[in-house]
């Protein structure tokens, strides 16, 4: 296999194709429309299933309705219309329907902008929805990154039966890189719980996020919860450069991530202990491995977000309060440069 | 001396904002903006009375041009918060600026329960048939085969009728007309806001860069009259650039185009009657180029606004239990002591 240089959201897109994704439903938002038009172009010409939905909210419930038939399938948006698929989100979750996500993310609250922002942080860790819960979240910081990640998203949404984002931002969605696509996978069966007609079945399928009575919700939320549990055991996944000996350590993740990287470079140039730790799952978050690093003798932390600091709360309650945590980061659609970090870490390394 | 009794002479170039105008070179917006800047001033009203609420597409950004308060809103979501804002003030103009995409699509459930409802507002309802700001993917009113960046195939979906849907929501005044017929755009929008209650106008309007062609034989200023119906209350539906051609309604309850001469003349032509919802619902079903384009007011009738049946009910209220006042319920109210 060899490289080719494409577009994120084509790339990302094409790799859901190549993930085996049967069905795709979506609407237009920028900067993710690209991905909705390659689906357009590519679903029925492998005779699979594309539709322009009317509305986000429409699109992730025909997600839900086609996954539910147990094909692969997924929806791509960006924040304000992440926001409205809100409802069909926490359904999803409970009643155990694997889905992929993209979410190529912009500036926000509101309409903010199109500019490429890292502002859905919190709604895709935390608040996905109405009750306990939280997805798989992976946040690739380049385009290669980006195709593998969505590969292993929807093999985690059926290892898991949960829902699964993939989080990138209008940078890496709009630039072109060198990358490398997968192999075309077979499609998959469809698994036994799944509305597939009765076939040699005794009992029903049916897919609901209903409980009623408090013993049996409370029985599946335990289920829920011991599920998510062994997420959190099996599933983080981060890259940590020069840590191991480092007096201050940039945590960052996708675009801000990799200008980090840029920064942490630099600053290792010119003789600073300093490492960067960058979480590809934003959940299941590293928390053991940034508690590890502090308890190593890292007494520094420099968050850098495209936003006004959402994980820095993450990596506050991982690292524990007698750590120095500092945040630099803006909202609004500006990619911060190296020599920014490099600043704001320097000012840091000099207070002792 | 409160602001309103400053006089003012509302002129179009008074209604203009400091801001500068952003579409396309060619764009129909252009001259929807223009008309609807030439009307305002003929209703009367101060300048602070009107509001301009948007949605989410090109059209949208009509509110930043206008010199007028206003609301850049949700995509498709207009219809609500101007809802909102008339009946918590029912003394504004309040404008809804819409596209297919905005009012048909993700907001058509809000479209037709504004509708339903009666609240007096006028929705301008720009139809380019296309996606425009995401940049050409297909609309739900695109007609099937639609070629676009999401149907690269053609679209398989059958299109919405916007008059049609309004219709089904009981909408009490309906009309189209057409971005480069400007004379014709601003009497329509005239009418549309000295209606009461809500006010729909369909505008076809040219998306010069993502579908340029879709209006295309009823732009050109030389041709467009044989392919157009101007409706007129109470007249025959004679239309042509020589005026010999009319629609009637056949014996299987269709309508169809007629030469007038020899087998037809204008007696045995459909009159338009405003006031018939049935006949409205015939025209909303003639879509050019099978049927010349109806453009004027389709349906008219005067009916109960949501603002003057809330105003009733409260006056009825009233009348059964008195004025309220606010002490005497709280004072009235049960009490427990604990």
């Amino acid at each position: 296999m060899s490289k080719k240089l494409i577009k994120g959201n084509v790339a990302l897109a094409e790799a859901a194709v190549r993930a085996g994704c049967q069905a795709y439903f979506g609407y237009p938002i920028t900067p993710q429309t690209e991905l909705l038009e390659h689906m357009a172009i590519r679903m029925p010409e492998l005779g699979r299933t594309f539709l322009q939905a009317e509305s986000e909210v429409a699109a992730i419930n025909m997600v839900y309705g086609a996954a539910s038939s147990g094909v692969r399938a997924m929806t791509s948006s960006s924040g304000p219309g992440i926001s409205l698929m809100q409802e069909g989100l926490s359904y999803i979750v409970g009643s155990e329907v694997p889905v992929v996500i993209i979410d190529v993310m912009r500036g926000g609250p509101g309409l903010g902008n199109i500019q490429p922002a890292q502002s859905d942080y919190n709604q895709l860790t935390k608040t996905a929805g109405h009750g306990d819960y939280n997805p798989i979240v992976l946040a690739p910081s380049t385009i290669q990154e980006g195709v593998d990640m969505v590969t292993l998203s929807f093999d985690l949404a059926d290892k898991y039966r949960t829902l699964v984002f993939v989080a990138i931002d209008g940078a890496i969605g709009q630039m072109m890189e060198p990358a490398e696509m997968p192999p075309m996978q077979e499609l998959h069966p469809r698994p036994e719980w799944a509305i597939t007609g009765q076939g040699e079945r005794n009992e029903k399928n049916i897919i609901t996020s209903i409980y009623l009575g408090a013993d049996n919700l409370g029985d599946f939320n335990d289920k829920l919860q011991a599920k998510l549990r062994a997420i959190e055991e099996s599933e983080v996944r981060y890259e940590a450069e020069t840590v191991d000996d480092a007096e201050l350590i940039v945590v960052a993740f996708g675009t801000s991530g990799r200008v980090a990287k840029s920064a942490v470079h630099h600053l290792r140039k010119a003789g600073k202990k300093v490492g960067l730790l960058r979480p590809i799952t934003l959940w299941p978050f590293p928390s053991k491995k940034l508690a590890a690093l502090a308890d190593g003798g890292t007494k520094k932390f420099l968050v850098v977000e495209m936003n006004m600091g959402q994980m820095l709360h993450d990596v506050r309650y991982a690292v524990g309060r007698d750590i120095d945590v500092q945040f630099f980061g803006r909202a609004g659609g500006s990619i911060p440069m190296p020599e920014e970090i490099q600043e704001k870490a320097m000012a840091m390394l000099e207070v002792n | 001396m409160s602001i309103k009794n400053i006089p003012l002479k509302l002129t179009a170039k008074s209604l203009r904002s400091d801001q500068t105008v952003r579409w396309c070179p060619g764009c129909g917006d252009y001259a929807i903006l223009s008309q609807v800047q030439r009307v305002m001033p003929k209703l009367g009203l101060p300048k602070e009375d009107f509001v301009v609420i948007s949605g989410i597409g090109c059209s949208s950004r009509f509110p930043y041009y206008m010199d007028t308060y206003g609301i850049h809103s949700i995509h498709g979501r207009a219809p609500t918060l101007a809802t909102g804002l008339a009946i918590s003030n029912p003394d504004l103009s309040v404008w809804v600026i819409t596209g297919d995409g905005d009012a048909l699509s993700i907001g058509g459930n809000h479209f037709i329960h504004t509708i339903r409802r009666n609240i007096d507002l006028n929705i301008i309802l720009f139809n380019n048939r296309v996606y425009g700001l995401t940049k050409g993917q297909y609309s739900p009113t695109s007609r099937q085969g639609h070629r676009s960046k999401s149907s690269p195939m053609g679209s398989i979906e059958q299109p919405i009728n916007p008059i049609a849907l309004a219709l089904a929501a009981n909408a009490t005044f309906i009309a189209r007309t057409l971005d480069s017929h400007t004379k014709h755009m601003g009497g329509v929008f005239e009418e549309a806001a000295k209606h009461k209650g809500t006010s729909l106008v369909e505008v076809y309007q040219k998306c010069i860069i993502f579908n340029a062609n879709e209006w295309g034989d009823l732009q050109d200023s030389h041709k467009r009259d044989d392919h157009i119906i101007y409706l007129e209350d109470g007249q025959p539906m004679v239309f042509g650039k020589n005026m010999d051609k009319g629609i009637r309604m056949n014996a299987q309850y269709e309508l169809e185009v007629v030469e007038l001469g020899d087998e037809f003349t204008e007696a045995d032509l459909l009159v338009h009657n405003v006031k018939s919802k049935a006949l409205a619902l015939m025209l909303s079903s003639m879509e050019w180029p099978n049927f010349p384009a109806a453009l004027g007011v389709i349906h008219s009738r005067e009916a109960q606004t949501y603002t003057e049946g809330l105003e009733l009910q409260i006056a009825d209220a009233q009348a059964r239990k008195g004025v309220g006042n606010l002490q005497s319920l709280y004072a009235d109210a049960d009490t427990w002591e604990i």
